[in-house]
């Protein structure tokens, strides 16, 4: 490989700057631009020929032709007396000192034309890519001319019968009333209606009846339950922190949640929305709550940028992080603008107590904390007095260890300690070559006590000496740590090793003469205490019966937001050339992106500039963000956006497959005052909404996808609705709204399933199993999936088994079984059941004594439930 | 039953369309001739050290307790010294590859395993590098190889998941690590926690409740009868079908996995070939952190039986979080390396024995390696450790047609950088779906606006090392 490379780099090439480009160019961007472009460190640029004639500081970098004279290649060979390059690096491989070598042996040949990749500095949007629709401003189109408006009972209708009839198709006829207003439900509310509300909206003949239902489930409580949901998808929504290892609940991450539901139900206009969740600290009313939308981030490096671009905007900006995004005009510039935003603010609490009440807490927190410390720093100590003790002991332990192992019973001695001798000494200390031939009764035993007393003594002073390196506050800390000799180590982990000196040793077992706090494998049973007596003793029940008090005595938690606030002073980030932290560029003063700004952004200033980002992303000029969220919602309703990439509005997403009818719900929706209920009602009184799923076979062959529309697509319900729908159909359905989340997994919870404990450590098993979204990720759609360990859920699982239980105990009062049956029918699919189900019905009932659960099960299970006409 | 055979003795009538999500497994056909048809990837999780492993380096005994010489920054800026291993080496087999005490067992075997010796990859951190070790990327968001791999090749047996991740516990990252990202929630690997004893405590679900199998096969007769006069209403509908279809397959699913899972359906001698524990003894429970005796060996055995049984793709995590990663003593290697050899070394046997080896290949490596030096920074007890190293480290292949008892690449004379036929992440992946028989090239999936891969921009098969 290497050789290859040299041999290629001494071919005497015919494209001159093809080679540069491919070659050259690369090597230079990668390991010389990050210091010598915009930023000239040592004075010099390296971005163009004339910048290494010029040279730095030195001199010239290349004099073209000759090696012996260019520093370049005197830096990078690290043949200079001085100056070694890349600074503080490696050599570059020599492969590339090769190719480098050669081109200015070869006289540097700079091509005049720019690199077809903007690397670097001169980043610049082109016209082209200023014209792609997504950055066009939103125009209200006029409603197209139509050849047959029978069909038409809306606005929204316009745009979609205009293709159907490019196409000679025809739309879909309406569902039937009862498919309707079940979709309506579970779209709206996401419960399905009850045979009573289906009877009275079929017996309704007012031409607004639907309409009626409509606006009673837009006024339900239950809707911001549903639709916020979508929302907590898009913000990636957790109780928990990312983390493998221990469980790290978010205590208040609910008020969040509570916050988004109780915003969709009261209709707060979407651009306060957005506002409220960047910078709802800085805008009136002032409310820090939304800001859980980062105050609850997974922190992972590109996350906020991430969920800001795709969220609010559409756009893949954390693309950018590493290199400009290779199809839309965001130059990695703009993603470190956007970072340096975020990386201004700090994670806080947004108190919603008063001041009094959370300084209480605290002050009573703070003495619990420093008794607990006491407390426990004293155990350690006694703990540490007692290992010194059974140390000195050694040699009795031994000699009584080989007694045990060879069958026999001393007494007189501590029984823990010695099981713990013998259990050390069976399976052979192997790293500890002070106790080899343990066994042997010449084994010098006091030689061994004393090593073992001294090696306590030695690792108290390498102790006392890393506390003091630690307080001289040297910032070059791995020079001045110190540490035990190798076996000597050895000798003290396996007697006086405790938890206590850190964390990070968790793989290790305690000391086997360690009785102090934070035990591990081997202190299974006795502590230190009872070797306490007297005034230590009493010292040990004050401090806890101190402990006890303040405990006692602390209120609950004050009521706070998990949030972010901005530092004290506001930072600009410097571009990482290639994603890493230690190859700085350019400095990237905070702004918005670049395409969606009028000419040069304009840096922020206040602040970190949260505010200016909100108002710039809420501006009704921006031409995505109301497209982008009208797209979202139109998704939910339909299953599949006029977008279908809801998340990406860029080169590589998808283009609308009704570009003005897009537009027209845009402009709607901002002249409604971004109302999202407006925008939900006058997509459900659309005739396209409320068309049949009914499989249409000369439509189907034109149009398989239905991206025209011609019918409502079929949907299957989500992990929630479908649990929700359960528990609904049984009755049993807790319909409280708000607070703390519970474990779905609790057979007693029967809350709905927006309240479950969403862990991304490990989500919960039957949200995973119906494909509730990674809540790492900003998520941008459900994903339904077949798979068969979802049936194995509806076959199986205890959940619907209790189910199944609670539909049979409901309808027991009846006695006739038919009658029994068809109520059945009616709870469940708010319909009456046709004589064949009848039929089948009761024969499966017949053919066994006890087959009601069973039956209910396989009802509870159905295709009609589980999906959406 | 194969799916195929199953379309063909129920439902007539329905088997034409078949819902999307169920047929996605059905197996496909390679780009090329496969050398193998399984994988089985066991997850050494915290990255084992090389040169007390696989890579012996006659150097670092000489320069014992010495900075490293020659042009090493990094080394430099850590202030560790070369630490040699404390383990003793052998050569093995015909091919005299050499390994340390701590793998004897596997050691065995050497001249079937291709010691890949020049592994490399981005970060020394463990989040990223195990997240890039399975999905190709340092960042999350990206599908798993083995979703990738019934992506391209769907799997063998519809009744049981294509592609089982097993771990004792969670490792670092977690389910990221076997999640489908982009492609469809179909490919999702199936986590299934081997320190579970039983296959119902195993999979979710699996155990029939109220009645045998067979008395559920009434309740499956009338759910399916009673489905189909509503799609018969409905007319043609991709997504009711599939649904119907996929109860068919749970309903076979459950005695076909309470069988695979069940490893007391293994004669006692065989359990204890792998090292299962019959009973457990709780004291071991409090080991924090670390792999409770066992768990992994449970964890093979169940990996041979569901490639036995036609499951393209098995991962076993070695344990909980990141058990490999010694940075205070690497002499913990010793404990952690007890309950890897045995079932390892076992695996191999039963898969030569039963000639599933040449059509199943297994890759044994964790997510980097470790570095030469001692480890001496911030809170380190005792000086006896190794930090992550990226730069170099090793993975074995064994099986599915690759060259056995050869080593291939190589790190410089220290085990620090690789140096010779360097192999990236990337690159492994690629050798990997060449020899499923699938071009790296051309597996790809589009997504936001463009195609995607497993080896993201890179990859190159390592040609050398395929028999």
């Amino acid at each position: 490989m290497r050789h290859g490379l040299i041999l290629i780099a001494s071919l005497l090439y015919a494209d001159q700057a093809e080679h540069f480009e491919l070659k050259v160019r690369p090597i230079l961007a990668n390991r010389c631009f990050g210091c010598h472009s915009t930023a000239p460190l040592g004075g010099l640029t390296m971005t163009s020929r004339n910048g290494l004639l010029k040279g730095g500081k030195t001199g010239p970098a290349v004099v073209p032709g000759s090696i012996n004279e260019s520093l370049l290649v005197q830096t990078i060979e690290h043949t200079h007396e001085k100056l070694k390059m890349p600074m503080g690096a490696s050599k570059i491989p020599d492969a590339e000192i090769a190719v480098l070598k050669q081109w200015v042996k070869d006289g540097a040949f700079w091509p005049e034309t720019k690199p077809t990749t903007p690397t670097g500095p001169a980043y610049v949007i082109t016209d082209q890519q200023r014209k792609f629709w997504s950055f066009q401003p939103v125009v209200k189109p006029a409603l197209p001319r139509l050849k047959d408006s029978t069909w038409i009972k809306s606005g929204i209708d316009h745009f979609i019968a205009a293709r159907l009839e490019e196409k000679n198709l025809k739309p879909n006829p309406a569902a039937n009333k009862k498919d309707l207003i079940r979709r309506a439900y579970l779209d709206l509310i996401g419960l399905p209606p009850t045979f009573d509300q289906v009877q009275a909206f079929e017996e309704d003949k007012s031409p607004n009846a639907f309409a009626k239902v409509v606006d009673g489930l837009l006024a339900s409580p239950h809707y911001g339950e549903r639709w916020g949901r979508y929302w907590l998808d898009v913000a990636r929504y957790a109780d928990d922190r990312l983390d493998s290892d221990v469980d790290l609940p978010y205590p208040n991450s609910f008020r969040y949640r509570d916050w988004v539901v109780e915003s969709f139900n009261k209709d707060l206009p979407y651009n306060h929305f957005v506002k409220a969740q960047i910078a709802g600290d800085l805008i009136e009313p002032k409310n820090g709550v939304g800001l859980g939308f980062y105050g609850l981030s997974p922190e992972l490096t590109d996350d906020r940028v991430d969920v800001t671009t795709r969220g609010f905007l559409a756009l893949t900006g954390a693309c950018s992080q590493c290199h400009d995004h290779k199809f839309d005009p965001i130059p990695t510039k703009d993603f470190y603008a956007l970072q340096g935003v975020f990386s201004s603010t700090k994670r806080a609490e947004y108190e919603l107590a008063p001041a009094a009440e959370v300084k209480a807490w605290k002050d009573q927190d703070k003495k619990i904390q420093a008794v607990k410390q006491r407390i426990e720093a004293f155990l350690h100590q006694q703990a540490m007095m007692v290992a010194e003790a059974l140390a000195s002991d050694s040699p009795r332990y031994i000699r009584a260890a080989r007694q045990v192992l060879s069958g026999g019973k001393p007494e007189g001695l501590d029984q823990e300690t010695l099981d713990r001798w013998v259990r050390y000494l069976k399976t052979g200390p192997k790293d500890n070559k002070y106790l080899h031939g343990w066994q042997n009764e010449n084994f010098d035993l006091s030689k061994f006590r004393q090593e073992a007393l001294t090696v306590l003594k030695q690792r108290k002073e390498v102790d006392e000496k890393n506390l003091q390196s630690k307080a001289t506050n040297d910032p070059d800390t791995k020079s001045t740590t110190y540490a035990l000799p190798t076996e000597r180590f050895f000798l003290w982990r396996d007697l006086f090793f405790s938890d206590f000196y850190g964390r990070e040793f968790k793989q290790e077992e305690d000391g086997i003469l360690y009785y102090g706090p934070n035990r591990g494998y081997f202190t299974t049973d006795g502590t230190v205490e009872r070797w306490l007596e007297g005034i230590s003793k009493k010292y040990l029940v004050d401090m806890r019966a101190e402990l006890k008090d303040l405990q006692s005595a602390l209120p609950p938690q004050y009521a706070y937001a998990h949030a972010i606030k901005d530092n004290a002073t506001a930072v600009n980030e410097r571009i990482q050339i290639g994603g890493q932290p230690e190859r700085l560029g350019e400095e990237a003063p905070r702004a918005f992106l670049s395409i969606l700004s009028k000419g040069d952004p304009k840096p922020f200033t206040k602040g970190s500039g949260r505010l200016e980002l909100a108002e710039a992303i809420a501006d009704p000029a921006n031409p995505l963000t109301a497209r982008v969220f009208v797209n979202r919602i139109w998704q939910h309703h339909f299953g599949e956006g006029l977008v279908k990439t809801v998340s990406n509005f860029g080169l590589m997403g998808d283009r609308p497959s009704h570009p003005e009818l897009l537009d027209y719900l845009a402009s709607e929706f901002v002249d409604n005052g971004w109302s999202i209920k407006k925008l939900h009602r006058q997509i459900l009184l659309s005739a396209t909404y409320q068309s049949s799923s009914a499989h249409n076979e000369a439509a189907f062959a034109v149009d398989p996808a239905n991206r025209l529309l011609w019918r409502m697509n079929r949907q299957r319900l989500d992990a929630e609705s479908m649990r929700d729908t359960l528990l609904a159909a049984t009755g049993e359905l807790d319909r409280k709204i708000g607070g703390k989340p519970v474990l779905l997994n609790e057979p007693a919870n029967h809350r709905r399933s927006l309240y479950g404990y969403v862990s991304r450590r490990k989500l919960d098993g039957t949200l995973a199993l119906f494909d509730f979204p990674n809540p790492n990720l900003s998520a941008e759609q459900r994903i339904t999936t077949a798979s068969p360990l979802q049936q194995l859920f509806f076959l199986n699982s205890e959940f619907l088994e209790a189910r199944a239980q609670a539909l049979v105990e409901r309808l027991k009062p009846i006695r006739n079984e038919t009658e029994r049956l068809r109520e059945a029918y009616r709870v469940l699919y708010s319909r009456e059941a046709t004589p064949k189900e009848v039929e089948l019905g009761l024969a499966f009932l017949n053919s066994s004594k006890d087959a009601w659960r069973d039956y209910a099960q396989v009802l509870l299970n159905s295709n009609e439930l589980v999906f959406v006409n | 039953m194969t799916r195929r055979e199953l379309l063909q003795t129920t439902t007539a009538g329905f088997g034409t369309a078949i819902g999307l999500a169920a047929s996605a497994m059905d197996p496909k056909t390679p780009h090329h001739t496969p050398k193998a048809k399984h994988v089985i990837f066991l997850f050494m999780n915290g990255g084992p050290s090389q040169v007390d492993t696989f890579d012996p380096k006659p150097a670092l005994d000489k320069y014992h307790g010495q900075p490293i010489p020659g042009d090493y920054p990094k080394a430099k800026q850590e202030k560790g010294t070369l630490m040699r291993s404390p383990f003793a080496f052998k050569q093995y087999g015909q091919s005299g590859l050499p390994a340390s005490e701590l793998f004897a067992k596997t050691a065995q075997h050497m001249d079937d395993i291709c010691v890949i010796r020049s592994m490399h990859c981005d970060l020394p951190a463990h989040p990223q590098a195990i997240l890039q070790m399975n999905s190709g990327r340092i960042i999350p968001g990206f599908p798993s190889w083995g979703s990738w791999l019934t992506y391209g090749l769907g799997t063998e047996n519809q009744n049981l998941p294509g592609f089982i991740a097993l771990c004792a516990g969670v490792p670092d990252v977690g389910p990221q690590l076997w999640s489908s990202a982009f492609l469809p929630s179909v490919h999702q690997g199936t986590y299934v926690p081997c320190d579970e004893l039983t296959p119902e405590k195993m999979i979710q679900h699996i155990r029939p409740r109220g009645g045998t199998i067979a008395e559920q096969r009434r309740k499956v007769e009338l759910w399916k009868s009673l489905n189909e006069l509503q799609l018969r209403e409905a007319g043609k509908d991709a997504l009711l079908e599939g649904r119907i279809q996929s109860m068919e397959v749970a309903y076979r699913m459950q005695s076909e996995a309470l069988d695979a899972f069940d490893v007391d359906k293994e004669p006692l001698a065989i359990r204890e070939r792998y090292g299962i524990v019959g009973q457990r003894d709780t004291s071991e429970m409090k080991i924090k952190s670390a792999t409770r005796d066992g768990d992994f060996a449970r964890g093979c055995l169940v990996a041979r039986r569901l490639v036995e049984r036609g499951v393209r793709a098995v991962q076993v995590y070695f344990g909980n979080d990141k058990p490999w990663d010694s940075h205070h003593d690497i002499l913990v290697h010793r404990r952690l390396a007890a309950q890897a050899d045995q079932p390892i070394a076992a695996l191999i046997a039963d898969l030569k024995s039963s000639g599933l080896l040449k059509e199943t290949l297994i890759v044994i490596g964790g997510e980097f390696g470790r570095r030469p030096w001692t480890e001496v920074a911030g809170r380190i007890n005792v000086q006896n450790g190794r930090n992550h190293n990226n730069e170099g480290f090793t993975t074995l292949l064994i099986g599915g047609g690759v060259k056995g008892g050869t080593a291939y690449g190589a790190t410089d004379e220290f085990g620090y950088q690789s140096v010779e036929k360097k192999v990236h992440v990337n690159d492994l992946h690629a050798t990997i779906l060449h020899l499923m028989g699938l071009d790296h090239l051309r597996l790809t999936y589009p997504y936001s606006g463009r195609q995607f891969r497993l080896t993201d921009v890179a990859g190159n098969v390592a040609k050398e090392i395929i028999a």
